[in-house]
């Protein structure tokens, strides 16, 4: 066989596969621009022309004549080299390629499969977040109604507080008036034993008398509490302390006051706790005079005010119970009152925002505290 | 001059308007102990006060009197109406009216003052403060003030 022919078998047989690579990749084309014509028609020609170069080269196989221009022997032999390396590439490269198709669709159907992920997991929070939502209103809804019921409730209580004991004096002043009255009248008049009823009976309306007032009072911190405004404590404590000089001074109680802020509050009920506090102090003192501090420490938001003294000190059992209503400590003889004074400063104090409470140890003195939150003042 | 004398011999009257036998009887003791030489009436309601007053009824018979205590929680008319009532009368507007009452509410006495009350007190609690009151009552306007004539 010379090498003429070989060179063109050769050439031929690369042609047809470069055809039919070249028909292959039309017909991707096509499938990839979804069928159309143009590359269809490139598709059908490379079709035909590799069908044709089969043709030839079957010929040429079988012995038939030689294509009539032929390039010469080396020529040919190179073209027929490169022809084939280029053939032996173009499925690596076509492989290359689809590889990188193949990676990119997995990438994106990854990506798809990642976003449809996310998208149900954000959807679940969603769900979650709207139940959450609904359960968090619906709690904002009972608060509310909650407070509502209470406000109410403890207007009701107050307002029953007001009327009772307003109602109640008309027919106690009646009972207190004319038992006075009987006293003045008949004491050491009539027997011994009368005059011990009439005491007991001047006493308990007299007791009475007490207790609506305080009842009263107490009712009143709450309906009859003024706006509140810039109050300088300094000024308040000085104030109770001119209120209470006559028992300062009989006592000889000392009182150190440290400086005081201005808070924002009702001066009239600060002046109340201020005395209720100093005049328990002086009260309820020990063997030894009584030194009293008054001090204020700001903590956070709120200033803390401390009346510490060197009484007789409270059991740790009792420290809560002096804050409530009529709740006394000592036989009447031991200490006069009603026991509403600390139950008033609670009030007041809770109506402020804040709160009271005692450190004692009986014996050693007891230091209250009570809380004024601080309010900006826009 | 005779008739000038008579006059200021005469006892002072006193109506006193008022539901409560409790507070008329402490009035009565207060009064007892005070000064002025004084007959005491007394009307438990509205109706009456004016029937006393315009000597209607079993009341043809009143004197005038000098001063009126009045009540202002009172049965089937109210202290505030037998107020107006008076002091819309030429005839009675000059009899000076106390208002002696339980009420502190500052309505009570705007109102009783709007009404040309001519003075409104609230009456104490206590026993001696109630005499100490009444007697100040019957000092100030039966001995301190110029009152017009009859």
């Amino acid at each position: 066989m010379d090498m003429t022919y070989a060179a063109s078998a050769a050439l031929q047989a690369s042609a047809v596969i470069l055809q039919i690579t070249a028909a292959f990749f039309a017909l991707r084309l096509i499938r990839v621009s979804g069928g159309r014509v143009s590359w269809i028609l490139i598709c059908s020609a490379f079709c035909i022309m590799a069908i044709r170069r089969s043709i030839s080269l079957g010929q040429l196989l079988a012995g038939g004549p030689h294509p009539p221009n032929l390039l010469d022997d080396g020529a040919a032999v190179a073209i027929s080299a490169l022809m084939l390396a280029g053939v032996l590439l173009i499925p690596s490269l076509f492989l290359t390629i689809q590889q990188a198709a193949e990676m990119m669709r997995r990438a994106k159907d990854d990506l798809e499969i990642q976003v449809a992920q996310r998208t149900e997991e954000l959807r679940e929070a969603n769900a979650h977040l709207s139940v959450e939502l609904d359960e968090r209103r619906r709690a904002e809804q009972r608060l509310a109604r909650y407070t509502q019921e209470l406000a109410r409730s403890n207007a009701d209580l107050e307002q029953f507080a007001y009327v009772a004991s307003h109602d109640l004096q008309e027919p106690l002043r009646m009972v207190a008036s004319f038992t006075q009255l009987l006293a003045r009248r008949y004491r050491g008049k009539l027997d011994q034993d009368a005059d011990e009823f009439i005491g007991y009976a001047v006493d308990g309306a007299n007791r009475m008398q007490r207790l609506i007032n305080d009842l009263l009072a107490y009712s009143r911190v709450g309906t009859r509490g003024k706006p509140f405004a810039p109050t300088d404590s300094h000024v308040i404590c000085r104030d109770a302390r001119d209120n209470l000089a006559k028992a300062i001074e009989e006592s000889g109680a000392v009182i150190f006051q440290g400086p005081l802020p201005v808070v924002v509050g009702d001066e009239v009920q600060l002046l109340q706790v201020f005395q209720n506090l100093i005049a328990n102090a002086i009260k309820f003192r020990s063997a030894e005079s009584p030194q009293i501090q008054v001090a204020a420490e700001r903590q956070g938001h709120e200033w803390v005010f401390a009346i510490k003294d060197n009484g007789i000190g409270i059991a740790p059992e009792h420290q809560e119970r002096i804050f409530s209503i009529f709740q006394r400590l000592h036989h009447r003889s031991e200490y006069p009152g009603t026991g509403i004074g600390l139950a008033i400063c609670k009030k007041i104090v809770e109506r402020h925002g804040g709160r009271i409470w005692v450190e004692s140890h009986p014996g050693k003195g007891s230091t209250f505290y009570f809380s004024i939150p601080e309010v900006k003042q826009s | 001059m005779k008739a000038i004398d008579k006059e200021a011999c005469r006892p002072i009257e006193i109506l006193m308007v008022e539901d409560n036998p409790g507070d008329v009887r402490l009035t009565v003791e207060a009064l007892k102990e005070g000064k002025v030489r004084n007959n005491f009436h007394t009307v438990a309601d509205g109706v009456e006060a004016l029937a006393f007053l315009r000597r209607e009824g079993r009341y043809a018979e009143a004197p005038r009197p000098d001063l009126i205590l009045l009540d202002l929680n009172l049965p089937k008319k109210s202290g505030r109406e037998v107020l107006a009532e008076i002091k819309d009368d030429p005839e009675l507007r000059r009899i000076p009216v106390v208002i002696l009452t339980v009420s502190q509410a500052e309505q009570d006495i705007l109102k009783s003052y709007n009404l040309h009350a001519n003075c409104y007190i609230t009456k104490p609690v206590d026993l001696d403060q109630f005499l100490e009151v009444v007697k100040s009552i019957e000092n100030f306007w039966l001995t301190v003030v110029m009152l017009p004539p009859r």
